[in-house]
């Protein structure tokens, strides 16, 4: 984690009200995982007095370029839309623990609603790099909020559902999961919580059978690795990356937690945004 | 505290260097009735005649009880977790001390999300007082905080008198435990937390139980949820606490982008950050014509200029909380731009800064502790 300064190299708008922003910042493109986000200040000191975390959408070691992905919610991701190319801004990162792909798996299922896309990008171009095979099945509303596939990997199969289905499988992404799940060896899921949840449910109870469970125990894989380490994670046929509002996004404030099923709440920006889908309590718990 | 590299003696207020409140002489406190405008140091923008080096102003804040204060920056309580968090982007040993989050006797697991928000000039949070346990933080935290330059204050609440005694009790004694302070206003307990804050007759009760638990160092923030804040600053002050900190955040609300209900889990959260600076000055500006212990200043402190205006209505230090999330590094910048401020105006101590806002007549406010006297 570091204080980095970041200078805007492009900037468009790649969907409606969504931003494509590249940003040239070589401490952050160098070490950076898929996964792991950003916290990004703004400008307008006169009212906003917090940082806006986005996920590290893609980050390019050889040039030094990191983008992010944004919807203009608020009064901040509107500010951040009005830079120009050379204007410089001010990024605490990598924060927060990135997706962890077991080194058996070949099949790599990325699943994204809406501007979920920006949480699991980067694991796309991790994986082919890697040699591994990906599917992104990718949500929206509508085929006009359908990310463009030309900014995915040539590598990347690509299955779009539309909820009014004028693209692609008429109906929700996660319906789609049931077609590619024997595929799969892991599943990277970021989107809305309904979505995750969705997604947990169909996995709950299966997990001897699906994915990386089903290529066998390796040497020593009897010994259970406590949950939420990496190790643990490793092994968990999905992985999902959460959103919360967020504070500091150090873990100082505690502002962003998830109730975790072992009964304490966990923060998104430290021990998340990524965990695994059997660490979050989905019904809440509080 | 002598693991903190220290030398003991040097952080005990010898007892013959107390000074009477107001109407004492020479510096660094000047308690100069009415101070005719000419012995004004503030005042002074010329360059002095001799020229003072930023590094040789003196900041140390002596609270009394042996807690002496490296510099008048602080970190407020919840905005810097356990003073780890952010790791090397902010070099702790520079900060004149930390407040840590907010510490109870058993482990807490604190308020549903969404816990925070941002709010025109402002945040809201409600955490809710998410903490492992005065154990656990003992356990996990003390022996790196005795390391440190800078001394840690652990914010302890509570939901009951037994309560804080029996947290304050575990802290006592435990090196790298600088002091206590008392968080007797979080808004967001609902099962007390605000009573005690708003009564003056609970407020002192708590303070004096604590007080009989422990030789630590006692703070106690003040909330501004209150008509007046007078009594209650009186009430704590008379029962044996050392110092007051104000203010704690203000009670508010804020909806969900539909509309359809408040948007924090809690319904209810704290206001922090610019927008409660004025409340802030207020609250201050009274307390310390009030009580004659030192008072600590928090409330949307961002750049020097919100440091000297509390220093100018009379507190001793201030607390930095909300601007850490937009740049952890500001604590640390303020420490350095007020010792140049002090150098340019040719000031030895930046004490000569406390008060100078405030009604003449009434003497300098406490910029020093009351030693111990039991």
């Amino acid at each position: 984690m570091r204080l980095a300064a970041a200078e805007l190299v492009d900037s468009r708008e790649i969907l409606p009200g969504q931003w494509l922003q590249s940003y040239h910042a070589p401490d952050l493109a160098i070490g950076s995982r898929a996964g792991q986000f950003v916290h990004a200040r703004t400008g307008d000191f006169s009212g906003l007095v917090l940082r806006r975390p986005f996920s590290l959408n893609t980050a390019d070691p050889s040039t030094g370029i990191i983008t992010i992905h944004f919807r203009v919610v608020g009064r901040g991701t509107e500010w951040f839309t009005h830079l120009r190319p050379g204007d410089a801004i001010d990024l605490l990162g990598p924060l927060g623990r990135p997706f962890e792909v077991d080194s058996r798996s070949q099949h790599i299922l990325l699943i994204a609603g809406g501007l979920g896309i920006a949480g699991v990008r980067m694991l796309a171009d991790e994986a082919i790099r890697a040699g591994r095979q990906v599917t992104l099945l990718f949500g929206a509303a509508s085929a006009r909020d359908v990310y463009p596939s030309s900014l995915l990997p040539d590598e990347v199969e690509y299955v779009v559902a539309t909820d009014d289905g004028t693209l692609g499988h008429h109906g929700f992404v996660t319906e789609l999961v049931t077609d590619y799940e024997g595929w799969a060896d892991q599943a990277f899921a970021c989107g809305p919580t309904p979505m995750l949840a969705v997604l947990a449910q169909l996995v709950a109870g299966r997990r001897d059978r699906l994915g990386v469970a089903k290529l066998g125990r390796r040497r020593g894989g009897g010994r259970t690795a406590p949950a939420g380490s990496p190790a643990a994670r490793r092994k968990a046929f999905l992985q999902v990356s959460m959103e919360q509002n967020m504070g500091c996004a150090v873990g100082a404030c505690l502002g962003c937690v998830v109730m975790t099923t072992s009964g304490t709440p966990q923060r998104v920006c430290r021990e998340g945004p990524v965990f695994a889908y059997d660490e979050i309590a989905w019904q809440g718990g509080w | 505290m002598t693991a903190t590299g220290r030398p003991a003696a040097a952080r005990r207020t010898p007892a013959a260097a107390e000074r009477p409140r107001s109407g004492g002489s020479g510096p660094p406190v000047q308690g100069l009735s009415g101070r005719p405008a000419a012995l004004r140091p503030v005042a002074r923008d010329t360059p002095a005649t001799v020229e003072i080096a930023p590094s040789q102003v003196d900041l140390s804040v002596d609270l009394g009880r042996g807690l002496v204060l490296p510099n008048p920056i602080l970190v407020a309580s919840g905005t810097f977790g356990y003073g780890i968090e952010y790791g090397d982007v902010v070099d702790v040993n520079r900060l004149g001390g930390i407040c840590c989050k907010g510490t109870t006797l058993r482990a807490r697991i604190g308020n549903p999300p969404p816990r925070v928000t941002e709010t025109p000039g402002g945040m809201l949070n409600s955490i809710g007082l998410q903490n492992p346990g005065v154990d656990a933080v003992i356990e996990k935290y003390a022996r790196t905080w005795a390391t440190w330059r800078a001394p840690v204050l652990v914010n302890v609440a509570g939901e009951s008198v037994r309560d804080y005694v029996e947290v304050a009790r575990r802290l006592d004694g435990v090196p790298g435990v600088a002091g206590i302070e008392l968080n007797i206003s979080c808004p967001n307990v609902g099962a007390g937390g605000l009573q005690f804050a708003i009564d003056a007759g609970a407020a002192g009760e708590v303070t004096a139980a604590v007080r009989r638990a422990t030789d630590l160092p006692l703070l106690v923030k003040l909330s501004p949820n209150v008509a007046d804040i007078r009594p209650i600053a009186r009430a704590i002050a008379d029962a044996g606490a050392d110092a007051l900190t104000a203010i704690n955040t203000l009670s508010g609300i804020a909806l969900s982008p539909r509309r359809d209900r408040p948007l924090l889990g809690n319904i209810y959260g704290g206001l922090s950050g610019p927008a409660v600076k004025p409340v802030a000055l207020r609250i201050v500006y009274e307390a310390v014509q009030t009580v004659k212990i030192p008072v600590i200043a928090i409330g949307g402190v961002t750049e020097l200029s919100d440091v000297l205006d509390f220093l100018a209505v009379g507190a001793v230090a201030v607390q930095v909380g909300t601007a850490i999330f937009a740049d952890p590094t500001v604590p640390i910048r303020l420490v350095d731009e007020l010792a140049v401020v002090c150098a340019r105006r040719g000031m030895t101590s930046y004490r000569d800064l406390i008060g100078t806002a405030l009604p003449p007549g009434k003497g300098r406010p406490s910029a020093k502790g009351v030693e111990y006297r039991p």
